[in-house]
């Protein structure tokens, strides 16, 4: 792997998001909170860029189809050496280039999301492009529970299941909350491991806060000989790592204050 | 006109294996040549048009062509926003075939009838619109949208009005055709797809002065020349089996009331859906856009002072 001399240390990473979001006084923090330990496994040990190139060819290809939590992937690629401190220091800024929902403009971000539901079917295109090609990349496309309400997802799953697109992952950050409020609430999802079996992937669910069962079951998916795609179901918290807001909501639209911020800097300092 | 753009797609797919054709589960028949030619650069994505165009912009991400197909009731309007997101935003050279258009669907209805395409796509940066009038403007128009390595809207429709050309002009982006030539200070008809039959047609037989000129490219559009052409004639009449509104229609006269303001009749739908089924011609009766309605639309025009 090219990133073997990086950590990914998940604290770091949150202390990164949080300096960013103060800095910026944006919103989405527990969106990018729930999904901290998926990336820093996946950079840590699964994604493969030849030269430690964001395009290089060849590369394995990750899609944040959850463009909201695109604050947790700038962090990893500030840690890949891909973007800059001062990128951080001024996110927001007038003129600046990091947005608050992913833009493939940034090397490193593979597609332009925030528009839900739409980096899933790019992120099929990507893998049926591979088959075709005969190489072994790997894609991934990270979803969130919430995004799964579109019926573009269904759609593609349809499709990668009927092209047998095996080198094709999706991971489902299952943090049990959208907007306005718990999945449950919204529009019920059910077992989102069964939907994806259903629809002919093989899955798993995990704890998606336990960094080895996450690299466990994406080595045992990969492994495995069936030609279907597969689905990693992350059981997730919304806000993860700071005790305030963890399955608050408010966290989606809250912005921090210099108390807030001290707060949660301390919380993901102690790890707690 | 369908057979001009089956070989055309063919003969570019046999060249360059990076083409895919990608169809939302139809084009019965229409694709039966490139199936036993290419069948290896054919997916049927499926009733599913959302996903397919958010994966034809994977595939070209990878170095693929994809030529997505549907009808214009779908493609695009029914994808506009992964179009504007996923193939427009990062110019990815995505060709989307809108078949169909205007009341190609005549028995069908609303649901398969497509005029107001032009005007969900005008507004989308970095994507052109290709709307040829014959078989010979197809041929050009599947060239230059293959060679153009961008994103563009190939907009087809009624296929059997005859040709307006005797061989495939050569386009330039943005271009307007002259098919009949005329006398500055008369009339300029502009018209794009199915009505530059029409229009030929009405100028050849009542206004022999007139200049007529196709667009097959509706976006880009070479604004100096639009301005000269507004210029240059007393009334401008623009024909577009098309809503009025945002079409070819509005592309002229934005220019016109910038550059060189003019009189101009905007022959196309009026704001309205079909509210009766029948023929072909029948549809385009009940629109007021049979050759009779337009020509009597034009001699009323020229009698307000």
């Amino acid at each position: 792997m090219m990133s073997q001399n990086k950590t990914f240390d998940t604290k770091a990473l949150r202390k990164t998001v949080l300096d960013m979001a103060y800095a910026g006084s944006t919103v989405h923090i527990g969106c990018a909170f729930s999904i901290i330990e998926l990336l820093a496994v996946l950079y840590r040990h699964h994604l493969r860029y030849p030269g430690n190139d964001p395009l290089a060819v060849g590369r394995d290809y990750f899609v944040l189809s959850k463009g909201h939590g695109v604050m947790a992937q700038y962090a990893c690629l500030r840690e890949l050496g891909w973007l800059k401190d001062d990128a951080f220091s001024h996110y927001f800024a007038d003129g600046s280039d990091l947005k608050g929902l992913s833009d493939s403009r940034i090397p490193g971000l593979e597609v332009t999301s925030g528009s839900l539901g739409h980096g899933f079917s790019v992120a099929v295109g990507l893998a049926m492009g591979v088959k075709l090609r005969s190489t072994d990349q790997k894609t991934y496309a990270l979803v969130g529970d919430g995004e799964i309400n579109e019926g573009a997802i269904w759609e593609g799953a349809l499709f990668a299941a009927h092209q047998e697109l095996s080198n094709f992952m999706v991971i489902v950050d299952e943090n049990g909350f959208q907007a306005m409020g718990s999945t449950q609430d919204v529009l019920k999802l059910g077992s989102i491991q069964a939907k994806f079996e259903s629809f002919g992937f093989e899955a798993i669910t995990i704890d998606g806060h336990d960094e080895a069962a996450i690299n466990n079951a994406i080595i045992q998916l990969w492994a495995s000989n069936l030609t279907s795609p597969k689905a990693l179901i992350a059981k997730t918290i919304k806000g993860k790592g700071v005790s305030f807001m963890e399955n608050n909501n408010i966290w989606h639209y809250t912005r921090l204050d210099s108390e807030t911020y001290a707060k949660a800097l301390s919380a993901v300092a102690g790890g707690e | 006109m369908r057979a001009a753009f089956s070989d055309a797609l063919v003969g570019l797919a046999k060249a360059d294996p990076n083409i895919l054709l990608l169809t939302g589960d139809h084009g019965y028949a229409l694709f039966d040549d490139f199936r036993r030619e290419c069948p290896k650069q054919y997916i049927n994505a499926g009733i599913a048009e959302q996903n397919m165009v958010g994966m034809a912009a994977g595939l070209a991400r990878c170095g693929f062509r994809p030529f997505v197909y549907g009808l214009s009731a779908f493609i695009p309007v029914r994808v506009v926003e992964q179009i504007k997101l996923d193939i427009a935003h990062d110019k990815l050279p995505v060709i989307l075939i809108g078949d169909g258009a205007g009341f190609v669907y005549s028995h069908l209805g609303t649901s398969h009838q497509s005029t107001e395409d032009i005007a969900c796509t005008r507004a989308i940066p970095n994507l052109s619109i290709y709307s040829p009038a014959d078989r010979f403007e197809v041929t050009a128009c599947m060239e230059m949208a293959y060679h153009s390595m961008s994103a563009v809207y190939l907009r087809m429709g009624k296929s059997d009005r005859g040709d307006v050309h005797i061989a495939v002009p050569i386009i330039k982006a943005g271009h307007l055709l002259e098919i009949k030539p005329g006398k500055v200070g008369s009339i300029a008809f502009i018209a794009t797809g199915s009505l530059v039959r029409t229009a030929m047609d009405i100028a050849s037989g009542s206004y022999p002065d007139a200049v007529v000129w196709s667009a097959p490219v509706i976006k880009p559009i070479d604004m100096q020349q639009v301005a000269t052409i507004c210029k240059q004639h007393q009334i401008i009449v623009v024909l577009e089996e098309h809503s009025v509104l945002g079409g070819l229609g509005s592309a002229i006269a934005e220019i016109a009331a910038e550059f060189a303001p003019v009189r101009i009749l905007r022959i196309g739908v009026q704001d309205r859906f079909s509210h009766y089924c029948g023929t072909y011609d029948y549809l385009l009766q009940e629109h007021g856009l049979d050759r009779l309605a337009i020509a009597q639309r034009i001699a009323d025009f020229l009698t307000v002072d």
